[in-house]
């Protein structure tokens, strides 16, 4: 059930097979197409975009997060049973609920956003801006759950490191950047590594709420290998769109697992 | 000297103010959501929000009335549990004899089949249950959900076996057990807490899982996720009923993860952080 699939998509993705039809042996020519495909490498351009700059916010956010709760005694038990819930909720209630916060005319963003003088922002509709909009609202949902492994992590650290860098003067961001960083760097690839393989395939927020848009916009390969599979019925050519994205998946995590061997101490 | 002192008094505060505001930041979406849910029509969309407001359970009559909402709630009920009691049960002794006979290639095979995205399961599968007329059918549903929960249920666990001293089963084994009876009597006790966040973490991402039910789903078997997807792209425009239909979906996994943190954290983190 997990193994054939795997192998069936690689065998499909050789073939002309439109849902209904007989399917043909067509060798590579549905990558060919691929390479010659404008949708192709706009896609790939949004999946990259949408993967740089949601990784670097939650990283980002995730470690503030963590240092936070490491040295604070103050709620940290509330926060942590609060910062769970953003990553258990269905990603669809996700989408349903910043679509109506982030509604252009009557959401309550743009409202928050006059109270301070800035004009309104079309949010998801702005081609320009739904990218960040939908990586933001990713930060939201994912960074308490990068900030809970790099708070394990935290607690994990030999205090008498830390005891030694304080007698030498450490503290404040030279500390941060001299010892604890080196020192987390495991856990913090460990995180970008979970998180990596799904903002590479980055699906469900995206059908929610733009499907794409406006214009492709928004459409990353895994929408639109979606579309070419379950709209257009194109099985063939987007058999081959979903090897190659899962072949950049496996890339990027095989990276990804060289740097943490290199980072561990 | 002074402002030093100074500077350390005030640490404590600004951390508390810093705490304040994070858990505004990540709790103001989801209570504005769910108070949305028992606003009337024009409280809804009021700019400034009302704070303060005559609570109506109007939206949720609404949502139980225009649609099967029961029902789709018992699809997804019985899809994602039952995919939760398949996974567990190929998934934990899969995970004892990975751990235990140092095995690499199923647990490369589920790490493989964890990275995958989901279309590269559904491809075939849409394929091979259209040509069987098999679309729609719960079997179908709680099979492929399986696909999320197997390799996570073998993934929480692993760790939880990894740590356990190997003369446990030796003993076991000495005194007369068979291999199924050691995993039953000796081991599974000593790994509760694995396996309640096994049994959490699947049940709710069988529940949250969106594209299989999407394609593979027909009208009778629709799951509360497909069905408020549906919702929105009616493009309804009755924001009350459909943060009520939000905080009513995404209820049951908050409130599963809530029950069992204590295990939950420690969990998702185990192997996660050394090894």
């Amino acid at each position: 059930m997990v193994g054939f699939p795997l192998l069936d998509t690689l065998w499909l993705s050789l073939q002309h097979f439109n849902f209904g039809s007989y399917p043909r042996f067509a060798a590579l020519a549905n990558y060919g197409t691929l390479l010659h495909d404008a949708k192709f490498w706009q896609g790939l351009r949004v999946t990259l975009a949408l993967y740089l700059l949601s990784l670097t916010w939650q990283l980002l956010a995730g470690l503030y997060l963590a240092l936070l709760l490491h040295r604070t005694r103050v709620l940290r038990g509330l926060l942590r049973t609060l910062l769970v819930s953003p990553f258990v909720m269905p990603p669809v209630v996700v989408g349903m609920m910043w679509l109506v916060i982030l509604d252009p005319s009557l959401g309550i963003a743009n409202w928050l956003l006059s109270l301070v003088g800035i004009s309104p922002a079309l949010w998801l509709a702005s081609p320009d801006w739904v990218v960040p909009t939908v990586a933001m609202i990713d930060t939201w949902q994912w960074a308490p759950f990068v900030a809970l492994i790099l708070l394990a992590g935290l607690q994990t650290l030999p205090p008498d490191v830390f005891e030694a860098a304080a007698i030498d003067g450490a503290r404040g961001w030279g500390l941060l950047r001299r010892v604890t960083l080196p020192l987390l760097a495991p856990s913090i690839i460990t995180a970008a590594t979970l998180r990596s393989v799904d903002l590479l395939r980055f699906f469900d927020i995206i059908y929610i709420t733009t499907q794409g848009g406006p214009g492709d916009a928004s459409q990353t390969l895994n929408i639109y290998a979606f579309k070419q599979g379950f709209v257009f019925l194109d099985i063939g050519y987007a058999s081959a769109l979903m090897v190659t994205l899962t072949a950049i998946v496996i890339g990027a995590v095989l990276v990804l697992m060289r740097l943490r061997q290199a980072a561990t101490w | 000297m002074v402002a030093r002192r100074i500077a350390a008094r005030a640490a404590p505060l600004l951390d508390a103010l810093q705490v304040a505001i994070v858990g505004i930041v990540f709790v103001a979406p989801v209570l504005w959501m769910v108070t949305a849910g028992f606003k009337d029509s024009d409280a809804v969309t009021a700019l400034p929000p009302q704070l303060l407001f005559h609570p109506t359970l109007r939206n949720f009559a609404t949502v139980l009335t225009t649609m099967p909402f029961l029902r789709f709630a018992l699809n997804s009920v019985v899809i994602a549990g039952g995919s939760t009691i398949l996974g567990v049960l190929l998934g934990v002794p899969a995970a004892f004899a990975v751990s235990w006979n140092r095995m690499h290639w199923p647990a490369l095979l589920m790490l493989a089949a964890r990275m995958a995205p989901g279309a590269l399961f559904l491809l075939p599968w849409f394929v091979m249950f259209s040509a069987i007329g098999a679309v729609g059918s719960f079997w179908v549903l709680i099979v492929t959900h399986a696909a999320i929960t197997l390799p996570l249920a073998l993934w929480t666990m692993l760790p939880f076996f990894d740590a356990l001293p190997r003369e446990l089963t030796e003993a076991a084994r000495i005194d007369g057990c068979s291999d199924t009876a050691v995993l039953l009597r000796v081991v599974l006790p000593l790994v509760g807490p694995g396996l309640a966040v096994s049994v959490i973490l699947c049940f709710v991402f069988a529940w949250n899982y969106f594209l299989f039910s999407l394609v593979l789903s027909d009208i009778h078997s629709r799951t509360l996720i497909v069905a408020a997807f549906n919702f929105v792209g009616e493009g309804v425009t009755d924001w009350g009923a459909l943060m009520a239909a939000a905080t009513l979906i995404a209820l049951p996994p908050v409130v599963v993860t809530f029950l069992g943190q204590r295990w939950l954290v420690a969990g998702l983190t185990a192997g996660a952080v050394k090894g």
